[in-house]
């Protein structure tokens, strides 16, 4: 569309002889096409189709879990664990210490200092009572998965590989009872 | 000879750079619509998904298997709702499975002893192609989780998906 703005062309500019004197050229408006009920539809449409799409697909979590459940025998020095009550608050303790209660927002930085600390060593085990919110569960997994990023990161200009160490299953009744006393 | 009187135009706008984006919106928007599946529209409640911001994928489409942990908005209850997005298997998947009518829907209300049966089957039917998913609503209890878990380690399922919302919505 280069240079037009008016409908049709102005072509036709030679001279046609003595008629041109004689009479005022019409000038040729070539081919006109109504195109109001064309753009009609097509906003109509376009309305219909912006207004129907929706951008937030659901997005995913990866899990894995180890396939079964025999008792692995593991250095208790090792193990960082989260474990979340029935009410949903959330505890962390370092191998046998006494659980101590954790703020959602601290998680994030905890998770990191311990990992780096223990390097590939740590073992994240993350306990969840049968009545905790599933929602927690969530948010939990989802600042260790940021953590991961950092970890694997430090870890990586350090020139190691990261090996993530992680286990996620229910608190046994022993475990809720001590929970429950703090 | 009196001069010809111009004919009046009122006020011409060049409409064509406007059309032509409408239409290139037009398009655009055409062609990235998705329309809510069968199973979307069959579905009688509202999962509140959890929000999370680690990892942006998106969930697929193709052999995936979904199930659904939600509270029915009328009496409450917690339960478990099964889809298969592929036709055939989900038909093996139905066939193979005795107490599932045969009439039944693309998504189907389901207790843990069926979806027990239901995820064997799934794996068989698809050759373990078939990928897990769990879309479950933010409030139900672990419990019902923890159970879809023990059910997929059992059959050797380790690896499967939560299905989450972005955090902040939008985009």
């Amino acid at each position: 569309m280069a240079g037009g703005g008016s409908l049709g062309g102005d072509r036709g500019h030679q001279k046609r002889g003595s008629l041109a004197t004689k009479r005022k050229k019409k000038k040729r408006v070539g081919f006109v096409l109504d195109m109001t009920p064309l753009v009609d539809i097509a906003f109509l449409l376009l309305t219909f189709f912006m207004l129907s799409t929706t951008m937030n697909t659901p997005q995913i979590m990866e899990m894995s879990i180890p396939p079964q459940t025999d008792d692995v025998q593991v250095a208790a020095s090792d193990l960082f664990t989260i474990q979340i009550d029935d009410k949903g608050r959330m505890f962390y303790n370092l191998g046998e210490e006494t659980p101590q209660l954790l703020a959602m927002k601290d998680l994030r930085s905890l998770a990191i200092n311990e990992n780096m600390r223990k390097k590939n060593q740590l073992i994240t085990s993350f306990k969840v009572s049968t009545k905790a919110p599933y929602a927690i569960v969530i948010n939990v997994l989802d600042e260790l998965n940021l953590a991961e990023g950092d970890i694997t990161a430090q870890l990586t200009t350090e020139g190691l590989e990261r090996k993530r160490k992680f286990s996620l299953m229910t608190l046994t009744p022993e475990e809720a009872e001590v929970l429950k006393t703090l | 000879m009196p001069k010809i009187k111009k004919k009046r135009t009122g006020f011409v706008l060049d409409m064509t750079p406007l059309v032509d984006i409408a239409f290139l919106l037009l398009t655009f928007f055409m062609f990235t619509a998705k329309f809510k599946s069968d199973t979307e529209n069959e579905q009688k409640f509202v999962i509140e998904r959890p929000k999370s911001s680690a990892d942006t994928s998106k969930l697929g489409e193709k052999d995936l298997a979904i199930v659904k942990i939600a509270i029915d908005t009328v009496n409450s209850d917690t339960s478990y709702y099964y889809s298969i997005s592929n036709e055939d298997v989900r038909a093996q998947v139905y066939q193979a499975i005795p107490t599932i009518p045969a009439d039944a829907k693309a998504m189907i209300a389901v207790d843990s002893a069926t979806l027990d049966r239901l995820i064997i089957e799934t794996r068989l039917a698809s050759k373990y192609k078939v990928k897990f998913a769990i879309d479950a609503d933010k409030r139900i209890e672990f419990k019902w989780v923890a159970d879809l878990m023990e059910i997929m380690r059992k059959y050797k399922q380790t690896e499967f998906q939560f299905v989450t919302d972005k955090e902040g919505g939008g985009l």
